[in-house]
């Protein structure tokens, strides 16, 4: 999706791929639950994860960032596979707070919904303002995947601000927090296991990198926007369907 | 048509209008961000509180909930002081409830200079505010009569509304026989010198100025322009074209509201009727005690309708004066 165009939102799949599988694999009844994308730049994994479970085809991937397409690079309205258009970043958590309340409202008591937010986004002030409701309303419906994937435009989030500690922030605004490896997708899902149980709204701290799982993209790429020319394109490629080749032995 | 002033005041007509249309429709809910009773909906929490939502001090999240809740089949109106509604989550209004074309309807009470509260609590800016963005309805009325019979008008509105409502006294100035319409605006008084389109709060002030016109052989017809956007634009062409000038009066600046709508109108229908806007001349509105003086101080008196029309018929003569109409406990008469 991403090598058609030289470059894009790649660490982001990277960083959120484990994340992703954890969440359509193992949490999410599809028809039933919602999905919550916060970082509409994240759409691209949402929409590989989807494909992989069957729920999107093959031929709508291949639309992905294509003029005129109902698939682009930040999700829109016409983005199949999503419940909230997001893109503006610190808008997803008050989303499903929404949805949350609304399923008291209408007596909807088996939904879930699903936020996937990432640690960037926590320097934005509505997160806080839909986390302090969340919690004074004890919404035990929601459950958020937060990747802390130290990564915003500027570079490292660490440089930029301290957003740590993350789970005593949310704890303190009445949230169960689990801390995990990101990349781990057993633990992962674990966490999620847990969470579902517990009464207060909860989030799964997930600790990544944007370059995780390609070893061939250079020290320094940008992991907000990555460039990849062809002959990068082609080395990830290899060494995705080397792995697969391996993995599959 | 409309009563004379003084007007007979009403209190939380608007609240009193959604605990009503609320009872039948279990599909709206009732957000507020810190001002339930300034806003009215104190009636609407304490009769029906499970659909009720006490958003607290958090505009944002506040717009972000009333998106997901309409996008979950139920109709949010949201609720807190114009300023807070259109400044601080302009975003959120835009990306959440906008574009997706949601059937949110944000209410900001307490338009234009009507507060005293200085420039962080004046909405002078909202309705330019929310008539730039695709798709939203924008509605300023002029009384009681209007604000009941508008909240069954919106209610089944596709797309998201705003409406701003002047807040505590709330003037009655049509009879119940008046209809509110969406689609049409109301000329009051027909006349052949002056086109007077107002809107909201500068309505009563319109008529006022109108009966002194009259009495000096001006002849004016005043229009109530209720609904912003979309504007009627047959209405706004038709009467200007009657009329030797146009006059917009609004609660609001003059840059991107009814002024600013009636003249993309008139521009584009190449009208040969000159155009004055009366309302805040691009300015923030500093030195209140009290509403009444501002008014004054900035342009949006009676008196300066009068002198306006006046002066745009060519007149050099001295214009005359408005009298004042002496109020009562209870009554409302425009400044």
């Amino acid at each position: 999706m991403v090598a058609r165009h030289g470059f894009g939102y790649l660490g982001q799949a990277l960083s959120s791929a484990e994340l992703f599988a954890a969440l359509y694999g193992a949490a999410v009844r599809y028809g039933t639950d919602r999905i919550v994308v916060s970082p509409g730049h994240y759409v691209i994994a949402a929409f590989a994860a989807a494909a992989e479970m069957g729920h999107a085809d093959d031929a709508l991937l291949a639309q992905y960032g294509r003029d005129g397409s109902a698939v682009e690079a930040i999700g829109t309205e016409r983005t199949p596979l999503l419940d909230y258009t997001c893109g503006s970043l610190g808008q997803g958590l008050s989303a499903a707070v929404g949805f949350a309340v609304a399923d008291r409202i209408l007596g909807h008591g088996d939904t879930r919904t699903f936020a996937v937010i990432s640690d960037g986004e926590v320097q934005e002030g509505q997160v806080w303002e839909a986390a302090m409701f969340a919690g004074h309303h004890h919404l035990d419906r929601i459950t958020v995947l937060l990747d802390a994937n130290n990564s915003q435009v500027d570079g490292p989030v660490d440089e930029i601000t301290t957003i740590e500690p993350l789970a005593d922030k949310w704890t303190a605004f009445g949230w169960d927090a689990f801390d995990v490896d990101g990349h781990d997708v057993a633990a992962i899902q674990s966490a999620l296991g847990q969470s579902i149980e517990a009464e207060r709204p909860q989030v799964v701290i997930c600790r990544t990198s944007t370059r995780h799982g390609l070893a061939c993209l250079p020290l320094d790429a940008d992991g907000h926007f990555i460039k990849l020319d062809p002959n990068l394109a082609a080395a990830a490629i290899d060494e995705l369907e080397g792995r697969l080749a391996t993995d599959g032995q | 048509m409309v009563s004379d002033p003084p007007y007979r005041i009403e209190l939380k007509p608007y609240g009193a209008a959604l605990l009503d249309l609320a009872r039948e429709r279990p599909e709206i809910v009732c957000l507020s961000g810190d001002l339930t009773r300034q806003c009215e909906v104190d009636l609407f929490r304490d009769e029906i509180p499970e659909r009720f939502v006490h958003a607290g001090m958090a505009e944002a999240n506040m717009m972000g909930m009333a998106a997901a809740m309409a996008r979950s089949g139920l109709i949010p109106f949201v609720h807190t002081f114009g300023v807070f509604a259109t400044r601080r989550p302009l975003d959120q209004i835009i990306n959440a409830i906008a574009y997706p074309h949601l059937p949110v309807r944000i209410v900001g009470f307490m338009p234009g200079i009507s507060s005293p509260g200085g420039p962080s609590h004046q909405a002078i800016d909202d309705v330019a505010l929310m008539r730039s963005l695709p798709g939203m309805t924008v509605i300023d009325v002029a009384d009681a009569t209007e604000t009941r019979q508008m909240v069954r008008a919106v209610v089944d509105v596709a797309g998201p509304v705003y409406i701003r409502l002047k807040r505590g006294e709330i003037p009655s100035i049509f009879p119940s026989s008046h209809e509110f319409s969406l689609d049409h605006a109301q000329e009051i008084t027909p006349g052949t010198d002056v086109a007077l389109f107002a809107s909201g709060m500068m309505l009563a002030a319109a008529l006022r100025a109108e009966r002194t016109l009259h009495e000096h052989g001006v002849s004016v017809s005043v229009v109530n322009v209720p609904v912003i956007k979309p504007i009627d634009a047959e209405t706004v062409r038709r009467v200007a074209a009657r009329c030797r000038v146009a006059v917009t009066a609004e609660n609001h600046s003059i840059i991107g509201g009814l002024g600013s709508a009636v003249a993309e109108v008139l521009a584009e229908a190449a009208s040969a009727t000159p155009l004055r806007r009366v309302g805040l001349a691009d300015t923030y509105a500093e030195g209140a005690g009290s509403a009444s003086y501002l008014f004054r101080k900035y342009g949006l008196s009676t008196q300066h309708l009068v002198e306006t029309a006046w002066t745009a018929l060519g007149r050099h003569d001295q214009p005359p004066e408005a009298t004042e109409v002496p109020v009562d406990a209870g009554e409302y008469a425009p400044v």
